[in-house]
């Protein structure tokens, strides 16, 4: 090679390209995040791969990347079932690379192999980071705080419309075992892709309008082949659930990780079939409550009716018992009386006798038969006895009784 | 007392219940005060059954009204 020959382009290109291939023989592990990808007919992906400086602001570095169809076809659903999280742009991934250099097309990245593990860490970290702004915030549990009403039957459900998780959900509310009633009613939202953010949230607006209409929000999604839940880890859509001011049951059909508004809702399930049977499980246990209630009424009456039934009996049986013992009181009472009475009684007279006897010695003492006997006598006239000489005229004829016998006089003077 | 009440939710429905349920449970009601609240027990538990298990056609006809969709309940 002359030096002072000058090269086409060509040549130099040539150049550039071997020089590379020398310098970069072998395929290499590069990070970066993708920009612009875009998936042409036949299957090939182009895409840019960029590198933002440390504000975030403005890029560092930037290279272009082709992904071949065979090669995009094997890893794109690779990339997206471990992830959980659609191959577009925005996404920090880890790709190994052959660097390459064409002499029309430039300098450019062949992607050969992809490690989801990477994307995956950049994720959680991306969640971690909004969890912990709303953890600061104060906002992170407010709706797990939320109590599900005993009763939670009119659901405001967020889903695609056509979705076939839709369809189970609905389903499963209406044939559950039990014969429950809920009112689901659909607020379409985009459930997949950059739209689901501003989508959910006008859903929840508009629940919100009539807030009193319902007692829970569902979010559900699912019936997909594969899963792209990024648009589910904004801060935004987990700001308005965790603030949602009635409980948030999510159902968004990922099987690995929680996206940040599971995180936030007030319950978390897989699946719509999972949420549904949540809700037919949560009235099934409010019925149950209702069931053990009245149970208790049924039991609980009868039962207090018995006691007080057999509360009466036992009284009645207690009552001639009672009667008895009082009435043997009463007899013995007045047995002890009338006994009291006839001592009583027989003293009394007893006395009275004594009395009488003292009585009639001293009336005894003072009869005249006494006295005559002693001597004295009683003058009569006219059958009567004379105490005053004056009362007597001469020639009054008297009769003197004696102890013994009596006699008969004239009165002289 | 509560017992007068016509409209109550759900849950005020229950807790009425659950008070009366407590107060026969633990003797505090007289006999003649038994059977006022075995009626009230008995409407509340109505009332609530219905609730669980029978379509409230005001609550559909006003989801009705509130969406375009054409979405019926589901039992």
């Amino acid at each position: 090679m002359e030096s002072n020959s000058p090269l086409s382009l060509a040549e130099l290109n040539a150049l550039v390209r071997r020089s590379l291939q020398t310098c970069f023989p072998d395929a290499l592990w590069v990070q970066a995040e993708l920009s612009d990808v875009r998936a042409n007919a036949s299957g090939h992906c182009y895409l840019e791969f960029v590198q933002k400086d440390a504000s975030g602001n403005s890029l560092a570095a930037k290279a272009r990347g082709i992904i071949w169809a065979g090669t995009f076809a094997r890893l794109k659903p690779y990339f997206e079932r471990e992830t959980g999280q659609a191959f577009v742009s925005g996404i920090k991934v880890l790709v190994k690379v052959t660097v390459g250099f064409h002499e029309l097309y430039g300098y450019s990245l062949t992607v050969t192999d992809i490690d989801p593990t990477y994307t995956l860490g950049d994720m959680a970290r991306r969640r971690r980071e909004i969890l912990e702004r709303l953890k600061q915030e104060g906002v992170l549990t407010l709706n797990k705080e939320l109590e599900l009403p005993e009763l939670a039957q009119r659901i405001a459900v967020i889903s695609s419309p056509t979705a076939a998780g839709y369809g189970d959900f609905c389903k499963q509310l209406r044939d559950n075992a039990f014969g429950f009633v809920f009112y689901p009613c659909l607020f379409p939202a985009v459930m997949q892709g950059d739209k689901v953010e501003a989508s959910v949230i006008s859903a929840l607006d508009r629940i919100y309008e009539k807030l009193d209409r319902w007692d829970a929000v569902v979010i559900i999604r699912g019936g997909g082949a594969t899963s792209d839940l990024s648009g589910f880890d904004t801060y935004d859509l987990a700001v308005n659930c965790a603030q949602f001011p009635l409980p948030i049951i999510t159902g968004i059909g990922h099987e690995r990780d929680d996206t940040v508004i599971d995180m936030v809702a007030h319950t978390r399930v897989k699946t719509p079939t999972a949420a549904a049977e949540f809700l037919v499980n949560h009235t099934r246990m409010t019925a149950e409550k209702l069931e053990g209630l009245s149970q208790c009424i049924y039991q609980e009456v009868p039962l207090r009716l018995t006691r007080e039934k057999e509360r009466l009996e036992n009284w009645l049986m207690r009552i001639p018992s009672k009667v008895q013992m009082r009435l043997q009181r009463e007899a013995f009472a007045q047995e002890r009386l009338a006994k009291r009475m006839e001592t009583a009684l027989k003293a009394r007279m007893q006395a009275e006798r004594h009395r009488i006897e003292l009585w009639s010695q001293r009336v005894n003492a003072a009869s005249p038969e006494v006295l005559l006997k002693r001597g004295y006598s009683i003058t009569l006239k006219d059958g009567k006895a004379v105490t005053d000489a004056s009362a007597l005229r001469p020639g009054d004829e008297v009769e003197t009784r004696l102890a013994k016998g009596s006699f008969k006089s004239i009165v002289k003077k | 007392m509560a017992a007068k009440k016509e409209t109550y939710t759900y849950s005020e429905a229950m807790k009425r219940l659950e008070s009366i349920v407590s107060r026969i449970e633990s003797n505090e009601l007289d006999i003649d005060e038994l059977g006022t609240h075995l009626k009230e027990a008995q409407k509340l538990i109505k009332f609530c059954k219905d609730k669980l298990y029978k379509a409230d056609r005001e609550i559909q006809k006003m989801l009705a009204s509130e969406t375009d969709s054409d979405e019926s309940p589901t039992a």
